[in-house]
């Protein structure tokens, strides 16, 4: 676990958005409507994602009174599931059928439809005999500073992160940028408003 | 939330717009960053936070600004003793990634600073001293919440300076002249 050992790889967030009244009750309840679900591998779907408990991939339960911290901090895990058969794979099983139809069939062609058929038979049995590639992406956030560490600097997860964030809590995540990394640090709307103005500035001599 | 959005910023239109407005800051804070470290023996102010010593280690890339900007990545153990990244500065370039160390009074940090979007990247944290895992993360965030404090706080003072012409202008005059003559090396 990335927030437990090694080199913390993280990006940072600013949270917007105002907390309601006795949210920890309203938030486990999020949490409960988008928990981690496990992908049917009969269904057309290559990846899905959702939150579980922090140390636990296979566990979304969480108490009001636990999730959050003293200090205001909230502490989660975003699953990210991958069920996908490798295209060689599959092309690889795909054409076995293939010849095992045809000489079932006596036929030296299989029809369009056919193959379609067969290709979507053949990556469903694929898809039950493979187990998802699981991603566990660490999430802490300080409800009390409003700022949120999301363990990876992958795009893609990033977004995923944003958006699940967003549907489950109401708050925006921001990431850190120069404007936000001021607004823990004092500066007043006045201030910002000033920061706003500036321009960049020359630091190297023009020659006359 | 503490420490959260003005009001009128709430608006994400506007939000977007200010935070593009001003993404350049992020680039002279690293540059201000390197030449305050070197005309200072190492040494930056971090407010209440003391003194930090800043090192510049391994990789630094250096921008042009504009909608198709240069860029030249030195990988040195001092990238920034190199006559490569002087040169780039004479032509205009500013600091768009960096390395650094840290040396604040109890702890040594390492990581990488992003200047459009002043992100941390790959701390490389303290050896925390707790075994179990709850004391374990709370020690660790405890480290990140002092890392990210250290340089948000140096960052603050330099836009406060920045924001302010009649500080920003002895500091600017000091700053093309550190840039002219190719730094302050030994």
């Amino acid at each position: 676990m990335a927030l437990l050992n090694g080199t913390a790889t993280y990006t940072r967030f600013r949270l917007l958005g105002d907390l309601p009244d006795g949210f920890e009750e309203r938030f486990v309840g999020a949490l409960e409507r988008h928990a981690f679900k496990e992908i049917d591998p009969d269904a057309d779907v290559e990846r899905h994602l959702g939150w579980v408990r922090w140390g636990d991939a296979f566990d979304s339960s969480w108490e009001p009174h636990t999730l959050v911290n003293g200090d205001g901090v909230m502490v989660l895990t975003l699953r990210i599931d991958t069920l996908k058969v490798p295209p060689v794979t599959l092309k690889a099983y795909v054409a076995q059928a293939e010849r095992e139809m045809r000489r079932k069939l006596s036929r030296e062609r299989l029809t369009k439809p056919e193959r379609d058929m067969l290709r979507i038979e053949v990556q469903k049995k694929l898809r039950r005999r493979s187990l998802p590639k699981m991603q566990l992406v660490e999430v802490v956030a300080n409800l009390s500073t409003g700022e949120a560490r999301l363990f990876s600097s992958s795009k893609r997860v990033v977004a995923d992160f944003q958006d699940l964030f967003h549907k489950t809590f109401g708050l925006r995540a921001i990431g850190s940028n120069p404007l936000t990394v001021l607004w823990g640090q004092g500066f007043s709307d006045l201030d910002q408003d000033q920061v706003i103005g500036l321009e960049p500035e020359r630091f190297h001599q023009v020659p006359e | 939330m503490a420490g959260r959005q003005p009001a009128e910023s709430k608006d994400s239109t506007s939000l977007v717009d200010r935070v593009e407005r001003i993404r350049f800051l992020g680039r002279e804070f690293l540059t201000w960053l390197w030449f305050e470290s070197e005309t200072h023996d190492g040494k930056v102010q971090a407010g209440d936070l003391g003194e930090v010593s800043v090192e510049f280690q391994k990789r630094l890339s250096l921008d042009s600004a504009g909608n198709v900007p240069e860029v030249n990545l030195v990988r040195a153990e001092d990238p920034t003793a190199t006559e490569e990244s002087r040169v780039a500065l004479k032509m205009g370039k500013k600091v768009g990634e960096t390395r650094i160390v840290l040396h604040a009074a109890d702890h040594d940090f390492q990581l990488a600073l992003a200047g459009e979007t002043l992100q941390i990247k790959g701390v490389k944290l303290p050896t925390a001293l707790a075994t179990e895992d709850g004391d374990k993360l709370a020690e660790r965030l405890d480290l990140l919440d002092e890392v990210e404090g250290l340089v948000d706080t140096i960052y603050a003072r330099f836009v406060r300076m920045r924001m302010n012409e009649q500080t920003w202008a002895p500091v600017r005059r000091e700053l093309r002249a550190w840039v002219e003559r190719g730094g302050d090396r030994d």
